[in-house]
């Protein structure tokens, strides 16, 4: 059972209050005329994508902040409305551009949730090894980004060096680094090919060396631990308050995580996962959490190896799933299907559901809405950044202006997501 | 002992023809090689581009150090060309336009990906259609997003258009008006 | 030979917390809970707009959800327009061989309200159990264009962007609501883009149809 109490042997938890009138927004409240207020973003070299704070300054500490988002408003969830279901995949691994295949999956999970459409156990397995994949992925640019905002630019270099090799995992597969476009509704988009496993293994690996250096990196360097520990403490009931979710809320204590709650979903529930749980929630902390998460990535890329099993990649139901290609040359009824499918798109029957499966950044799930035709009615993402990032002027007040930076930096918002 | 001059102060030495010692070039040209070899671009990056833009730059396999173009400016004041990575929202619009006047001239925009080309597959109410709306733009690099070897080219092709002379976007903007 | 995954079981929202229904049934009395719906292991129980901060408040209070996942909103303008409908039928004119989508299902899907908007929460029973016992839950309530809701901020501060996005989208305004501006779009933008009857937008693109 979670607690809120301090661990023994810790210091009991700051008080932080939620903001008040507006829990997003902090005012300064001394009529000191000395107070600066400025602008930070939407470019600048430390925010993580294009996020505009305005910060009111008592020389170095921050007394006021306040969040202007929408620089990269993108309008997905309208032309998500437009398009059939198969074509509307697309749209949504540009929204959380850096854990992509999370959101891949995300709307085929609801879509075959509105369809009750039963997914092979091979492309369960095939999802989860990608979707650590993309954790990976997310948590390395984190860790770049996160360290060059603290000043460290070495691991910026090394970070987005592993990061190619995980991409190339994707583009053995796929074709294509970013935005595959693999998971699909009833499973995934085509079988891996030979000698993905050998590479894959000789990924992990790597990695695994690579994360210890990472560890030692960050964790025994004085600089690095002086600037993040104590830093940014987010007290656990904050937290739930605020509705912090993903590595976040792990790093205040709270061992939440969707892949385990009530056993998990997919291929998770036979995978046996224990979610990695910080202390102290301060910006170590959060960097710990997803540093020691990307650890527990590999080994389940490994147990998804190691366990695979044979059979399908995608569900059976060709009323709903394309043919096999090699199928088009003979079989009038799949030429028709495959025709109707791309072109009229399936009917999904009506239905509102909410299904939602943890990415690198916490709770990311669709509600999506049916109403019996070909195009979904409503597709809204809940953006787990949006939600972060709501959190972000409690934490960050009181503290200095290079504090907020790496608090910002910790918390690990991604503007696509946030914005959509 | 008798110092032997090395070879290409030897090959100098004996020769008759100008030409085939001393390489003229016009100051132009010279001036364009130098300037095409030492693009510094400008650390913006908006979307999902902007992740292969920095694996680009920063990634020893694509190195873009190579083409002197190692040297990400955080401020535009300091920088030659940039790279919009990403869809523009309309709210961006603005402050794009403002980045793009405080860079010094010669400046250069690369529209890297197909949103920032011509708002890719983001034709709806949010997005502007196309960053050339508001900014010239010099090269344009398609894909979705485009590998970093898309964007190297494209630079080599912004390499190219400098060492040939012709001018940055802006000018024959000012040229057409 | 184990049997497939089901991806449709999704764990977490749990069994469909009935007793939680009952109970906030009586808490409201008459006229609070207006409807619910168990459908593919998710409950969904509708309130009226004047009752909504007291259900949230008895839901975190006496049941436990203590987690607010979402605000969402949907537009249900012509729902079902497209889709359905026999030769004859005086709403949407009868099949149409032309309109895709238009033939084949039995009868016009039906929401579970009558008027124009929904505004629905997720919320998440997360520290108040144990492992294995968390449950979600959807509450829903129904909008006329222009009708006011009160704001969920005192009892779930999260909901403070979802309602400023809620606004700024689809143009539901929120009572009490400290902040309530544009929040995604720039503050000169004109209208609610989420809505049914707003375009799409865009540029009109040489042959091509479709926008």
């Amino acid at each position: 059972m979670a607690t809120t109490e301090p661990r023994s042997g810790q210091r009991a938890w700051p008080k932080l209050d939620v903001p008040s009138p507006t829990p997003s927004v902090t005012v300064p409240s001394s009529d000191n005329p000395d107070l600066l207020e400025i602008n930070l973003g939407p470019n600048h070299p430390s925010t993580h994508g294009v996020l505009r704070l305005v910060v009111h300054l008592d020389g170095e500490i921050v007394v006021g902040l306040r969040n202007e988002l929408g620089y990269v408003h993108t309008g997905i969830e309208k032309n998500i409305e437009q398009k059939t279901y198969w074509k509307a995949i697309t749209y949504v691994p540009r929204m959380d551009y850096l854990s992509f295949f999370s959101g891949e999956v995300a709307f085929c999970m609801a879509v075959e949730k509105l369809l009750e459409l039963e997914v092979p156990r091979r492309a369960e397995y095939l999802r989860v090894i990608f979707q650590e994949l993309t954790r990976l992925h997310s948590h390395l640019i984190f860790l770049g980004t996160g360290s060059v905002d603290l000043g460290g630019i070495a691991l910026l270099f090394y970070c987005f060096r592993d990061r190619d090799y995980v991409l190339d995992l994707f583009e053995m597969v796929t074709g294509q680094r970013m935005h595959p476009r693999y998971g699909q509704v009833g499973g995934v988009a085509e079988d891996i090919p030979r000698g993905f496993d050998r590479k894959a293994r000789q990924t992990i690996a790597y990695l695994r060396g690579r994360i210890d250096e990472y560890e030692d990196l960050i964790g025994q360097n004085p600089i690095w631990r002086g600037r993040t520990i104590g830093v940014g403490v987010m007290p656990p009931e904050y937290a739930i308050r605020m509705a912090q979710s993903g590595p976040n809320i792990r790093a205040s204590g709270i061992p939440w995580d969707l892949r385990t709650a009530n056993g998990g979903y997919g291929a998770y529930r036979e995978l046996d996962y224990q979610p990695v749980v910080g202390q102290n929630g301060d910006v170590f902390d959060r960097f710990w959490v997803r540093v020691q998460e990307m650890r527990a990535s590999l080994d389940l890329i490994e147990k998804c190896l190691d366990g695979l099993p044979e059979g399908p990649v995608i569900a059976d139901d060709r009323k709903v799933v394309l043919p096999p290609r090699h199928e088009l040359h003979t079989s009038m009824e799949s030429l028709i299907h495959h025709f109707k499918i791309v072109t009229e798109g399936y009917r999904v029957p009506p239905g509102e559901v909410y299904a939602p499966i943890e990415s690198a950044r916490g709770e990311f799930g669709f509600y999506m809405i049916s109403d019996g035709g070909p195009k979904p009615w409503r597709a809204r993402l809940r953006p787990p950044s949006f939600v972060t990032l709501s959190a972000l002027a409690a934490l960050a007040t009181g503290h200095y202006l290079a504090d907020l930076i790496a608090i910002l930096a910790s918390i690990d918002p991604v503007m696509g997501d946030c914005d959509r | 002992m008798e110092v032997i001059p090395p070879a290409h102060v030897r090959r100098a030495l004996r020769a008759t023809q100008l030409e085939d010692i001393v390489m003229t070039t016009t100051v132009d040209k010279a001036m364009a090689w130098a300037s095409s070899n030492s693009v510094w671009p400008f650390g913006f990056g908006l979307a999902c581009c902007a992740m292969e833009m920095i694996g680009m730059i920063t990634s020893a396999r694509y190195d873009v150090a190579r083409f002197g173009s190692e040297v990400v400016r955080a401020t535009p004041r300091q920088a030659d060309l940039i790279i919009v990575s990403g869809r523009v929202a309309h709210k961006m619009a603005e402050p794009i336009r403002q980045l793009y006047e405080q860079m010094l001239e010669p400046k250069w925009v690369m529209a890297m990906g197909a949103c920032s080309s011509t708002a890719g597959m983001f034709a709806n109410y949010a997005v502007l259609q196309g960053v050339d709306k508001i900014i010239p733009v010099d090269v344009y690099v398609p894909g979705c997003p485009p590998r970093p070897e898309a964007v190297v080219e494209g630079l080599l092709t912004l390499q190219k258009k400098i060492r040939a002379g012709i001018p940055p976007a802006y000018r024959q903007q000012q040229s057409d008006a | 030979m184990p049997e497939p995954i089901r991806a449709i079981s999704q764990p977490t929202w749990g069994d469909p917390d009935l007793g939680a229904l009952e109970r906030l049934t009586a808490a409201l009395g008459e006229g609070g809970v207006l409807t619910h719906k168990v459908d593919r292991d998710e409950l969904t129980i509708v309130v009226a707009p004047s009752r909504w901060i007291d259900a949230a408040l008895h839901l975190r209070d006496a049941e436990g959800y203590d987690f607010l996942s979402d605000v969402v909103t949907a537009d249900w303008l012509d729902y079902g327009g497209d889709v359905a409908g026999y030769w004859g039928t005086e709403a949407f004119g009868g099949r149409d061989m032309n309109r895709s989508g238009s033939w084949g299902n039995a009868a016009v899907p039906k929401p579970l309200g009558d008027k124009r908007f929904s505004v629905s929460c997720h919320l998440l029973k997360l520290i108040t159990v144990g492992p294995g016992e968390h449950r979600r839950l959807r509450i829903q309530t129904w909008l006329d264009d222009g009708e006011p809701l009160a704001t969920l901020i005192p009892v779930y501060p999260s909901a403070d962007y979802h309602e400023r996005e809620a606004w700024d989208m689809m143009g539901i305004r929120f009572a009490g609501h400290p902040n309530l501006v544009r929040i995604l779009l720039p503050d000169y933008w004109e209208g609610h883009p989420h809505r049914k009857d707003s375009p799409v937008g865009g540029e009109p693109v040489q042959f091509s149809d479709a926008v």
